[in-house]
């Protein structure tokens, strides 16, 4: 099945039209806002902070409020920082599936519909100058984990709804994206 | 003479009855020789837990064949797994392919889920016990607020401090096999591969399944190659050895065989010049293969195919007897009639048949089954050989119905001028010169005693069986712990106890890892003792889910909640649970369950480093805990192998003192004559290979064994017939040596390490004693104690 999907020239129309809608920046940057309502909780938990997506090298999410912690993505790792200790590090070698999470993740952001189209059923549809696209995992191992997503965007990937089988939900805006060399802080580059 | 005839009669009789049962056993029952290398080694009769576990681990292994298909791109890779799977699609009867379906993969983790309160990775459990409050709500935050942390199973409120999801984690680590887009994907710095497990139906050992495999798997590899040309193919599976080893096998059944059938056919037409002595010779063989072939079914219920590799030199020893009557016939008056000849013989006949068998016989000491069947099977057919001999030639050859060619007689002169050991200056030198440099070829003599001797693994099969070994992180089936205990749970507390003994190991890189049972169900006492630590450390008033509430502004009554459902997650698994879910299926090889009155377990090892004395520090890891047993079958086998070799020696000397018993009723003073040629051959024969820098083995002396009785019946050859006048005994020795040397030298050709050194000291060994026996032949006629007179 997957076989089906591999390359642009065979996805479905809307998907070939929303990723010539997306601008492809070797290095993109902004803000975001997240909201999180997790199952047995009155209120939703919000927070904010930087994210960085490096095309070929990675994705740096930086969360300021209300607590700062880091999380930056690479081919073969996944650290996270608390502050400046290195809370946790999943490496591939020890976890093979570190590379395609972080694959999917990186699709994600920056919204390689036709990667995603490998791992997900991908429903979209294109509205003038917008897009909406929902995905569903093809593997009911995966969809069980990550529930369904759905983006939506212009140039850029604006809005993520992930809405998890286990009832919590997470809302993401993104905002103030800036590409380019300049897009990057230099404490953010350092942490690559 | 009626009563001759009814012997005759008896043997015919025999004979058709050993050719109908052979018949339907190859063509009724269509038998096929067992080729399972294991079923030659010793049988742990002594600790059936032991031998249990062993089985264990095997029949996991044994069913088993693995394919991984490689290449850089995972497309590629997949492609290649889709056509290699589809040429096999059709053949599940032979291998099914193991079933990975998405819903065995969601339902996975459901039990666990359950009792989600009991399991801690090592690494939180120590955390646990050090960390402080902040530690855990930092945790707690950090999951709360993130939106990719890593690994996530179910809701927020189910695993608020990552515990399940990191146990989890750890469990993954115990292979770097994913599911991955329906397939099973590892994968290295080069090569994205796809796995695909697969499981032979019938007995890997069964000649039809080996048969039918191979091409099976050959076309399934061209089509993966088609689809995907970059694909690299690793395959493994005790069936490949199998069939490799036994297409060795069956090869060199036929060379050695057919190798020595040629060989004495051109021997005897170069002596008799006629086809009947050819005839009669092979007559006597094919009964003792058949009569052997049917005993040894009968007593063992099958037979090894290198029982019959081995079995296929025996044509050089059972050809002895109607050699050595048929060069008498030549040589006796015409009017002597053939059974008086035969009567005249029979001592002597008797002799050579009893030392021989006595030289078989001492394989059979051995606690290898496989050693056992060959002794037998040789002791047989040279039983039914010898009395093919004793009741049919007499009958079949007549006087006067052999010539001597003249090869034979030109043979035949070189015993007037053959050097004669005397009690002279000359012949002192040359005892002394032999001692010496015996003595200094014997004192370099090493020893190995390597299981590999018994069966060398095909170079590509090895390899890739290396290649597997390290991309899968498989433990070796072969070197593991065997846990005991009265009960499950002491076994389980037992395992837990070996464990952290074995964690210090892991830090040291001695083993990668362990697999055990007790990762997947601790311990009851270890499930108590962590279900009260995170009780106490996590959900305690005031603790880490307090301040985690009062971080996000929730109250009493969510921090209640939170605290009564993770609580319901409580509950205590039992292995027996754990055994009935689907994630038990890789692991429950792993549990023996209750044998013999005991529980048992197996915790096997991965990565385990055999470069830096990595098996002499973990024979000893498991000391102190009680119920503890290293088990290596490599150097248990390899012990064995060399206690054996040891003891075999010690049952060559007391054979020599036995056949020397035998011996000297008949011939008094002059049976050491006999029995030196043989006993100085064997000596210049260790020496030879110490000299030749060889390392003594099991198999050298079992040879050493067999040269015993080979050896002495040229002795008794040429003792029956003392002095150098008449040459018909020397000419029986020629011709036995010369078949011997052929069939042994041919078995020495053999790619078996254990038959080679057999073969090749047979070889030596024989060659020598056909030299050195003339040496030792008496220089009168009259020194006979019972002269066989005619």
């Amino acid at each position: 099945m997957t076989l089906l999907c591999v390359g642009a020239s065979a996805a479905p129309a809307p998907v070939a039209q929303i990723q010539a809608m997306l601008a492809k920046p070797a290095v993109l940057c902004g803000r975001f806002d997240q909201t999180k309502q997790l199952v047995g909780m009155k209120k939703p938990l919000a927070s904010r902070g930087r994210f960085c997506v490096l095309n070929g090298k990675g994705i740096l999410w930086r969360t300021l409020q209300p607590f700062p912690n880091t999380l930056r993505l690479t081919r073969d790792e996944i650290v996270h920082f608390q502050g400046e200790r290195v809370a946790m590090r999943l490496e591939a070698r020890q976890e093979p599936t570190v590379r395609m999470i972080n694959s999917v993740l990186f699709s994600l952001l920056s919204g390689d519909l036709a990667k995603l189209e490998t791992l997900f059923e991908v429903d979209g549809s294109v509205d003038g100058a917008g897009w909406k696209v929902a995905l569903k995992a093809r593997e009911a191992a995966l969809a069980k984990a990550i529930g369904t997503i759905s983006l939506d965007g212009g140039a850029y990937v604006r809005n993520i709804h992930i809405d998890e089988a286990s009832g919590d939900r997470t809302a993401i805006v993104f905002s103030e994206i800036k590409t380019g060399d300049t897009a990057i802080t230099a404490e953010e580059a350092g942490l690559f | 003479m009626s009563k001759r005839r009814a012997l005759a009669l008896g043997c015919a009789l025999v004979v058709c009855l050993l050719l109908a049962h052979n018949a339907y056993l190859w063509l009724g029952k269509r038998i096929a020789p067992d080729t399972d290398i294991l079923a030659l080694l010793p049988v742990q009769e002594r600790d059936p837990v032991l031998q249990q576990s062993f089985t264990h681990m095997v029949d996991a292994a044994q069913q088993r064949v693995l394919i991984l298909l490689g290449a850089p791109d995972w497309n590629e890779a997949q492609r290649a797994a889709d056509a290699y799977q589809a040429v096999l699609a059709p053949h599940s009867d032979l291998l099914q392919p193991t079933a990975i379906g998405d819903q065995a993969q969601s339902d996975w983790l459901a039990p666990f889920q359950k009792h989600s309160l009991s399991l801690l990775s090592a690494q939180q459990d120590a955390q646990l016990r050090t960390q402080t409050a902040r530690f855990w709500t930092d945790a707690a935050l950090a999951k709360m607020y993130n939106a990719f942390s890593g690994p996530k199973l179910g809701a927020f409120q189910d695993d608020p401090f990552g515990l399940f999801s990191a146990w989890v984690q750890e469990r993954a680590q115990e292979t770097p096999v994913r599911p991955r887009d329906g397939h099973l994907f590892v994968a290295d710095a080069e090569r994205q591969y796809v796995l695909l497990p697969l499981t032979l139906k019938p007995g890997a050992f069964s000649l039809a399944a080996q048969e039918a495999v191979l091409p099976l798997l050959n076309r399934a590899a061209l089509a993966a190659k088609q689809a995907a040309p970059t694909v690299q193919i690793i395959s493994a599976g005790v069936v490949l050895h199998a069939a490799v080893a036994g297409r060795q096998a069956s090869g060199e059944v036929s060379t050695i065989g057919i190798g020595s059938l040629i060989g004495i056919v051109l021997l005897m037409w170069l002596s008799f010049h006629s086809l009947k002595p050819i005839a009669l010779i092979l007559l006597s063989i094919a009964v003792g293969f058949l009569g052997a072939l049917s005993l040894c079914w009968s007593l063992f219920g099958g037979i090894h195919l290198l029982t019959l590799v081995f079995g296929a030199s025996l044509i050089g020893v059972a050809q002895d007897y109607g050699i050595y009557f048929l060069c008498n016939r030549l040589s006796a008056d015409p009017g002597v009639d053939s059974y008086q000849l035969l009567k005249r013989l029979l001592p002597g006949l008797l002799l050579t048949l009893l030392t021989t068998v006595i030289g078989y016989l001492g394989l059979g000491f051995t606690p290898f089954p496989g050693l056992r069947h060959m002794a037998a099977f040789s002791a047989f057919g040279l039983v039914f050989a010898w009395l093919t001999v004793a009741c049919w030639f007499p009958l079949l050859v007549g006087a006067g119905t052999l010539n001597s060619a003249k090869l034979v007689a030109a043979y035949d002169t070189l015993l007037l001028h053959w050097p004669r050991l005397r009690r002279n200056r000359a012949s002192m030198a040359v005892l002394a010169a032999f001692a010496i440099v015996a003595g200094y070829g014997c004192s370099r003599l090493g020893v190995n005693d390597d299981i590999r001797l018994l069966q060398t693994p095909d170079q590509q099969l090895l390899s890739d069986q290396l290649k597997l070994g390290k991309l899968l992180d498989a433990p070796t089936p072969v070197q593991y712990f065997l846990v005991r205990g009265a009960s499950a749970e002491t076994v389980l507390q037992r395992e837990e106890s070996l464990k952290r003994k074995l964690d210090a190991l892991i830090a040291r890189h001695t083993i990668s890892g362990y697999q055990a049972l007790s990762n997947w169900v601790p311990s009851a006492r270890t499930q108590a003792e962590r279900r009260a630590l995170i009780e106490e450390k996590l959900l305690a008033d005031g603790g880490p889910l307090s301040l985690l509430a009062h971080q996000v502004g929730e109250d009493a009554a969510w921090v209640a909640a939170i605290r009564a459902h993770l609580l319901r997650a409580g509950d205590g698994m039992t292995a027996d649970q754990f055994l009935a879910t689907p994630a038990a299926e890789p692991w429950r090889h792993l549990w023996l369950g209750q044998v013999g009155g005991v529980y048992a377990s197996i915790v096997a090892l991965r990565g385990l480093d055999y470069a830096n004395g990595g098996l002499a520090t973990l024979q000893h890891a498991g000391d102190g805990v009680e119920g503890v047993q290293w088990v290596d079958k490599v150097s248990e086998i390899s012990a064995v192998l060399g206690r054996y070799r040891a003891y075999m020696g010690w049952v060559l000397a007391g054979a020599y003192l036995l056949v020397f018993a035998l011996l000297y009723p008949r011939y008094r003073r002059h049976a050491w004559r006999v029995l030196a040629p043989t006993l100085i051959a064997t000596v210049a024969t260790l020496a030879l290979l110490g000299l030749a820098a060889q390392s003594l083995q099991l198999f050298h002396v079992l040879a050493l064994m067999l040269l015993l009785g080979v050896g002495v019946d040229y002795g008794i050859f040429m003792q029956e017939h003392p002095g150098r006048a008449n040459a018909i005994p020397w000419l029986a020795v020629g011709l036995s040596a010369a078949n011997t040397i052929l069939s042994f030298g041919l078995l020495g050709l053999s790619r078996t390490p254990a038959l080679q050194a057999f073969g090749l000291t047979m070889l030596v060994g024989t060659a020598l004693v056909w030299l050195i026996v003339p040496c030792f032949s008496t220089s009168t006629e009259s020194c006979h104690a019972h002269s066989p007179g005619p």
